[in-house]
Order: structure tokens, then sequence, then C-alpha cells
């Protein structure tokens, strides 16, 4: 950004050819490095921090188990005992929105959750997850979850859609929810630290100026920090009750 | 005669004392396997810890979000009979309801989640019967 005039905050979300493999074919793009840079770092960790196991776990150990805790707790409060069959889905989609949105945070990392097919990928894994285990579970007895109990034959008609729309709305709500809280944040911040440097070069009233930004972009880093970790959270949550109505599909 | 000391010249363990801890030790790991148990039902405990800001952007793209599919719904059945645009038409308002629907069912959760606080009014009860 040599220009301060020019400050283009959607730049940060292009995806590029980092080492393309022949014309036309196969490429390492930088969303797909730091996708796996994102899985090498949460399976290092968890592996480097817990290979110890000691009875008394030292500090990297104890944040591995808080994790663990953590998503353990928020399966079993939604989804029950039961769901804890699919508490290590939850835990690796947890793990992995949560480490790609602060490795967003991190200045020249690419944000890989600030692209809706990734959320939107993940969303659509999530209920093909619901859908699957559904049938396999209930067999045909799984399509309940549209037909509501006790509504009289007629009004079926108008419920039915409504229940469908509703359970189709889910993957895009999931999806749309996390890339544009991702997507938002970081523009809101490219913005701010713009104008720093816009104003910056206005001699010296632009930097007394400048200061006013610099502050908010000081603050939104801390509240995009926080979103980020709420974000995963929700993400994994809904995930989890989703998860639940393929278990008890009558509501 | 001098109790037995072992080859660094300490005391033997206090047998009762260590039995106390053991105990001690048995019924904690008992109570963390109770919490780790827990209900076999959901009990949506989880959706009540969400911030603020997790719920206010919950509410507003379930919302969104149903509308949206609802319309692209209707405008993909219509492509297909070659109906534009009423089938559109008639699924956004289907989405407008879903949308309401999801809106209730996330609020309804969180409601069920969040315990009242000491004192406050949550009218008489059974008001919603009458």
């Amino acid at each position: 950004m040599a220009d301060p005039n020019v400050v283009d905050p959607i730049h940060q979300f292009a995806i590029y050819d980092l080492v393309s493999f022949g014309e036309g074919g196969p490429a390492l793009t930088n969303s797909a490095l730091f996708m796996a840079l994102t899985v090498a770092a949460i399976g290092g960790y968890l592996l480097w921090s817990t290979a110890p196991r000691s009875i008394v776990p030292g500090r990297a150990q104890v944040l591995s188990e808080m994790l663990y805790e953590f998503v353990a707790n928020m399966v079993r409060g939604s989804a029950g005992k039961e769901g804890m069959k699919f508490f290590p889905f939850i835990f690796s989609l947890f793990m992995f929105v949560l480490v790609a949105n602060l490795f967003g945070m991190v200045p020249y990392f690419f944000t890989v959750t600030s692209h809706i097919i990734v959320t939107f990928a993940l969303a659509a894994l999530v209920m093909a997850v619901v859908i699957g285990y559904g049938f396999f579970r209930h067999g045909p007895k799984f399509l309940k979850l549209f037909v509501p109990a006790g509504v009289p034959f007629p009004i079926l008609f108008i419920v039915v859609p409504i229940e469908v729309i509703s359970f189709l709305s889910r993957p895009v709500s999931l999806s749309v929810r996390l890339f544009g809280n991702m997507l938002a944040g970081h523009i809101t911040l490219k913005v701010f630290a713009g104008f720093v440097v816009t104003l910056g070069s206005l001699g010296f009233f632009g930097v007394l100026g400048a200061i006013l930004p610099l502050l908010m972009a000081v603050a939104i880093t801390v509240l995009e920090l926080m979103v980020s970790v709420v974000q995963a959270y929700v993400f994994a949550v809904l995930a989890s009750m989703y998860i639940n109505d393929a278990i008890h599909p009558s509501h | 005669m001098t109790p037995p000391r072992d080859e660094n010249g300490t005391a033997p363990r206090d047998v009762k004392r260590d039995a106390g801890v053991t105990r001690d030790l048995a019924a904690r790991i008992a109570a963390a396997k109770r919490g780790q148990m827990g209900p076999a039902e959901a009990d949506g405990r989880s959706s009540g810890q969400m911030s603020a800001l997790g719920r206010g952007f919950r509410i507003g793209s379930e919302f969104a979000a149903a509308i949206l599919v609802g319309a692209a719904l209707g405008y993909l059945l219509d492509l297909w009979l070659g109906t534009q645009p009423w089938i559109m038409l008639v699924m956004l308002l289907f989405g407008f309801a879903a949308g309401i629907l999801n809106v209730t069912r996330a609020v309804a959760e969180m409601n069920k989640a969040a315990q009242p606080q000491d004192g406050a009014d949550l009218g008489r009860p059974n008001d919603e019967q009458r």
C-alpha cells in the first residue's frame, strides 16, 4: 500500500495460486495453505501438549484439557448424552473454525473463514451428517421432523413447507453468519487502519487526527478477537443442536 | 522399640490419613464422573451461555436466511415449471413465516436456558393459559 490515498479493504480476501501444477491444473492457493496450516497447528498443538500424559498437567496440557472439557460440556448440554457420539466431529469443527478465525487476526495471514464457500462447505457437512444420521437411525420416520404432532390435516399443507424452508435455512444462516462476521470485521479493521495512513500523510494536523482512527483500530482488533471466539462457539453449539434434531426428530 | 524406618530414614506414612485422602479422592472422582454423565437429554444449557453478541447475530441471521431460502426455492421451482413469478412470491411469504418460526424457536431456547433473575417480575403464574 504505497499510495496512501488508495486503500483497498477487499484486497486482503483475494485468492491466488502459490504453486500451480500445470496450466489449469490443481494449484495450492493461499486459502488452501492456511487451511492446511490451521489443521497442522491444531493437530500439532494437541499432540504435543498431551504427549506427556501427566496426571498433574502442565500449562499446555491444561489448555488442551480445558478445550476438550468445554466442547464436551457444550455437546452434552445441547445434544444430550447420545450426542457425545458426535463429539469428535463437533470438536474438529470448533477447533478448525476457532483457529482459522484467530489466524485471520494475525497480520498478513489469510482468513479462511471469510469466504462463504468455506463456511458453507462446513455447514453443508453438518447438514449432511444430520440428514444421514437421521435416516440411518430413524429411517423414514426422520421425516416426522417436518410434520409437527397434533396438527390437523389441512393445515399440514401450510406447515410442512414452512418447516422444510426452516430446515433448509439452517445451513444458510450457519454459514452466512460466520462468513459475514469475519468479512465485515476484517473490512472494518482495514478501513480504519486505512484512515490512519491517509490522515497521517496530511502533515502535522493529519497525524494528530490519525490518533482517533488508530484508537478505533485497536478497539476493533479486540472486538474481532472476541467475535472470532464467539462465532466459533455459536457455530459448534448450533451444529450440536442440529445433531440433537437428528437424534430426536420429534420436537 | 523404635518404629521401622526405610532406607531414607523417614518414618512410615500415616496409613490412616492416607486412607482418608484416598476416600476423599474417590468421592471427588465419583462426583466428577456424575457431572460428566449429566442428564441423558439435552437441557439447552449451551445456548444460554452464548454471549449477547452471539445471540443477536443468531436471531438476525436465522430470520434473513429463511426468507432467502424461501425465495430461492420458489425461483428454482418457477424456472422449472415456467411460472415466473408466482411460486417465488408465494414461497417468499412461506420463507417469511419460516423466518418467524426460526426466531421464535431460537428465542424459546434462549428463554428456557436463561435463569430468571432474583426478584424478576414474571407476571402471574399460568398467565398465558387464560
